[in-house]
Formats: C-alpha cells, structure tokens, sequence
C-alpha cells in the first residue's frame, strides 16, 4: 500500500494544483483503490463514464473505433496522470477505450460520490470542477486553432486556369 | 458494402495516372445532393413506425440520374453516397445518358407485412417525389426491392405528377417493364465475359471452367448463359454452401433445383464445396457474383483461377486487387462487367418514353452492342496507357463525366 503522504501529493500535483494537502485527503476520502493487471481493459467506449480515474502505476493506452470498424490508438498514458475526467461533468458515455500496457494501480474517483461532495458544497470538489474546466478550455482552444488551420488549408479557391487545364487534357491526352 | 471511401480509392488511382488537381478531384467526387427523409407509417398493430429514408444524387453532367433502391437495415448516408458515386463512374464505362445515384430505406423488408412494405414505399415516394422523376432521377430495384415496389412507386408518382411510367425502371413486364431486364446483368456479364477472354488472349466461352459464386438472380443467369455458351461451369455456391462436379454441373437442371429447395447444396451428383473452398478452386474464370468484399488479402494468394469477373459489387478489396494484378491474374472490374442490369434498365426508360416496345431479340442485340463498344474503349485506354482494365475503367468514366461538366461550364 502507497503511503497517503505520496498519494496526497500525487492528487495536489496531477490532480488539482490548488488543493490544500487537507482538501486533497478529502477527495481521497470518497476515491476507491484499483488495480488493473497488464493487458485488461480499464473502461470501454460507449460505457457508462464512470468516473475520473487517477492514474498512479503503470501506463495505458488510449484506443477509438475508426469509421471502418478498426481501432486506432489516439495516445499512450503514463502515471501520473488523469483519465476520464470528462465522465465528472457530463452523464456521456466514455469516448474511448483505455487498456492497460503494463500493470496499472488507480484510484478512482466515482461520480456518484463526487456529486455528492459537490451537494454538500464541499470547497475541495469545487476547485476540481475549476481545473477540469481548465483542462477542457485548453483542449478546446487547441482544437479551434486546428480547425482554423484545416479550413484555411482546404479553401483556397479553385483558380480558373485549372479548369481550362483539364479541359484541355480532356480532349487531348484523354479523349477516346 | 461499397462505402465513400472504398469507391474513392479506385478514382483517385485512376486521378493519379491522369494527373487531376486536388481541385478538380474533389469537384467531381462532391456529391450533387444528399438527402435524408423520415418515412413514418401506420404498421399493422396500429403502431407508429418511423424509418429512415435516403437518396444521394451524385452528378447530373451527363443525364438524369439512375441507380437503386435499397431496402436493408444496415442502409446508411455512407453506403448511400458511395454506391451513388459508383453509378455516376458505371453508366459512364458503358456511355449511358445517365449520371449516378443511390438510396433506400433502413429497414428489414422481411420483418414487415406486403401491406406495410406497400404504406412505406408509397410514403418514402411522398417525401421525394420533388427529387425524382423520369428527366433527374430515376430509382431501381436493388437489395430488398423488387418489381412490385417500383410498381407502387410509379403508380405513386403518377397520382402526383400525371401518367409517369419512366420515373422507376424494374417495373413488372406486365406494367411498363422492359423484356428481359430481369436477366440483364447476367447477360452482360456473359457478354462482358466473351469480350474479354478474347482479348486478353483466353479464347472464347466454349470449354472454360468456371466458379461461381452466388446463385441469387446475377448468379443463376450468368451460368445459364455461360453453359449456353458452351462454357463448364463446375462449382456454384449460394449463402447454405456449395456445389462442384469437374465434368460441368447441368445447369438447366440446377436452376429446376434451386427453385425447389432453394438452394444449390444437396444437388444430385455433385460433391459439396465450402464459399472458401469455391474462390479458390481450380478453374479458368472465377467469378463472384454475390457478397462485396470475399477476395481479400488473405486469399488472394491462393485464387487458382486466370481471370476474375466481378459480376458483384465490390468482390475484391484494394488489397486484394494488387496482390492478384501482382499475380498476373486479369480482372474485369465491377463497375462494366455488371453494368448489364442498368444498361437494360435504360433501355426500359427509353421503351417508357418512347411508349413503343422493343422484342427480346432487340434488347439482347442492342445489350450486346452497348457492353461491347465499352469494352472496345476500356480496353484501348488499358493498352494505351499500360494500366489494369479497373483503372481503365475509372479513367475512360472521369473523362466522359469530365468532358460533360467542362463542356456545360460552371
């Protein structure tokens, strides 16, 4: 078993910059131990979003289902780190398949447990809704700079004289 | 299943010998029009049902657009999209005036009552009656629909828009449909089949040893004709399993059969095959005429047979396609050796507008004709620019459609 000194750091470093090493202890409180051997599937997309996993052992990789049915590895995860934290703030189902590369020691943070600190206006579950909306504003400006970059790529107008080129190529080189 | 993407892969090959722009390439694979329409009917429960409609219009620079109706649950806007693509690249291999489409129904047909299947279609034709019509496109069978279900289509369009027999082709003979378009694909693909041997250096008909797989209508006509031919056709197979004689199976005999029980297993004096078994059994001409998809990577290595006629859609996967081109085994691609059903199809439109009809003696010569001037051309594209017949195929289909589109101007 890890030391709780450990742990607490762990979750004031990874988790939540904010929190005090007490409102630390307090999240901690309510999370449950878990471990998942080399290879076992950790959560599956389209499960109920269970959770926030906090990723203290080990490392794991993050797979989607392409269009054409074939999975695609989107990242490797190493402890330390934060999994599923979506799942916290929205009732989706997870977005993604997390499996296990080598064996992985987590705790988990529940929603149920966790809306229930929030009910009781507990300040600790607060500051994490405050960083999880950190983490997701990032995310979110990343992906409008991507989408500007895509669109800006794909938009230039087609100029006329390409047109008139492949006309011509069309009744030259390829006509039959 | 022929999705956007799995259709695409052939075009841009063929984009890549003809040196298209980006541009260029993406005008022409856009899509005219996509559309997506609740179809909801009373079932007989007195339930509410509420389905699905599609209908992807695909290019109009060189007609109305043609292509089929398909009912089946696993019918989505991707499947939609790709195979209306297909039909714009098909009836340009063969030079039809005709550009391409694709839709249906999400729906299981054989889950729902004749009454049901009758209230849907009728309802599918209110919700797109605006789009379809004998002069920008025209619907056909396909999978899950048959004659009766363009017969209510042209009846409901007609309640609409007047007397309108050429909206829909596959109509029942007796009601505006064309002699023999239920044989017509198989025919073309004996026709495609003779072109083709005799070109590539394989001799005619007579005496080549064939396999096919899949005896639903394509199959079971492609070996009537084939054995009519003189050809031996000595396996078949449907979805129970299949059959094999190496002396040639009676044909006439094994269509009586089919009729009877339904399937070809069982069949009197012949050894029974597996689907795997059958595409790589030792023969002259294999050819899939049922599933998308069986000849793969994993079994192409073993294919025995000189030449593939894809006489369905999509039987062999990119992989696979490169691996037996590698292998020197010759491919008629899908989208001519099956283009027998709409280039039939087309001449029923024509009968429709004409109001005048053709014999049977007409149609196969006039079939003949068609499938053969557009082998004359896939094949001098081929040789000309040292390329497989498929991207033959694709690159004579850009040209026409292209030539069209410029020629109309933007």
């Amino acid at each position: 078993v890890r030391p709780v000194k450990d742990l607490v750091q762990t979750v004031c470093t990874v988790l939540c910059k904010t929190l005090t090493p007490s409102q630390a202890e307090e999240i901690l409180a309510v999370s449950r131990p878990r471990s998942v051997p080399a290879g076992n599937i950790v959560f599956k997309e389209g499960e109920e979003g269970s959770g926030l996993f906090l990723l203290l052992k080990g490392s794991v990789e993050v797979v989607k289902q392409g269009p054409n049915g074939v999975d695609q590895r989107l990242a490797t995860v190493e402890a330390p780190s934060v999994l599923g934290e979506m799942s916290l703030v929205s009732e989706r189902r997870h977005s993604a398949t997390v499996r296990a590369t080598r064996d992985c020691e987590f705790q988990v943070l529940a929603r149920e447990d966790f809306l229930r600190l929030l009910e009781r206006d507990n300040l600790a579950a607060h500051k994490l809704v405050g960083a999880i909306a950190e983490v997701l504003a990032r995310r979110l400006r990343r992906m409008n700079e991507m989408a500007m970059e895509l669109l800006s790529r794909a938009d230039t107008p087609p100029p006329m004289e390409e047109l008139a080129a492949f006309k011509q190529k069309l009744f030259s080189e390829w006509s039959f | 299943m022929a999705g956007f993407e799995e259709v695409n892969y052939y075009f841009r090959r063929a984009a890549r010998v003809m040196d298209l722009s980006p541009h260029v390439e993406r005008m022409l694979i856009t899509p005219f029009r996509e559309v997506k329409v609740d179809v909801s009917i009373s079932l007989d429960s007195g339930e509410l049902g509420t389905f699905i409609g599609y209908r992807v219009q695909h290019d109009r620079s060189r007609g109305p657009m043609k292509g089929g109706l398909r009912y089946h649950p696993a019918v989505d806007m991707d499947e939609a999209l790709g195979l209306a693509s297909l039909m714009t690249w098909k009836t340009a291999v063969v030079n039809l005036p005709y550009g391409g489409a694709k839709g249906g129904i999400a729906v299981d047909p054989a889950r729902i009552s004749e009454r049901e299947l009758e209230r849907l279609t009728r309802r599918f034709v209110q919700q797109i009656h605006d789009l379809i019509g004998p002069q920008t496109d025209i619907p056909a069978p396909d999978m899950g629909t048959n004659a009766q279900v363009m017969a209510w289509i042209m009846d409901e369009y007609s309640k609409i828009h007047g007397f309108s027999p050429a909206v829909v082709t596959g109509k029942p003979v007796d009601l505006f449909g064309s002699r023999g378009r239920e044989e017509a694909t198989g025919r073309g693909v004996a026709f495609a089949m003779e072109e083709f041997l005799k070109d590539a250096g394989g001799g005619e008909i007579r005496g080549k040893r064939c396999a096919i797989q899949g005896f639903g209508n394509v199959g079971s006509w492609t070996a009537r004709f084939l054995h009519e031919a003189g050809a031996k056709v000595v396996a078949v197979s449907d979805h129970r399993g299949g059959i094999t004689n190496p002396e040639g199976l009676d044909v006439p005999k094994l269509v009586e059969h089919t009729r009877r029980t339904r399937t070809v297993a069982g069949f009197p004096g012949a050894d029974s095959i597996s689907n795997a078994e059958l595409l790589v059994s030792d023969v002259d001409v294999l050819i899939p005429a049922a599933l998308g998809g069986v000849i793969t990577k994993e079994n192409a290595r073993d294919v025995r047979a000189r030449y593939l006629v894809e006489a369905a859609n999509a039987p062999t996967t990119p992989e696979a396609d490169e691996i037996l081109t590698e292998r020197g085994i010759a491919i008629l691609p899908d989208i001519y050796a099956n283009a027998g059903g709409v280039t039939v199809s087309y001449f029923e439109w024509t009968q429709n507008i004409q109001q005048f009809t053709w014999e049977e003696a007409k149609i196969v010569g006039e079939l003949r004709r068609y499938m053969s001037e557009a082998y004359m051309t896939l094949s001098k594209v081929a040789r000309q620019h040292r390329v497989p017949l498929r991207t033959a195929a694709f690159i004579v289909a850009i040209g026409r459609v292209g030539r069209a589109t410029v020629l109309r101007g933007l």
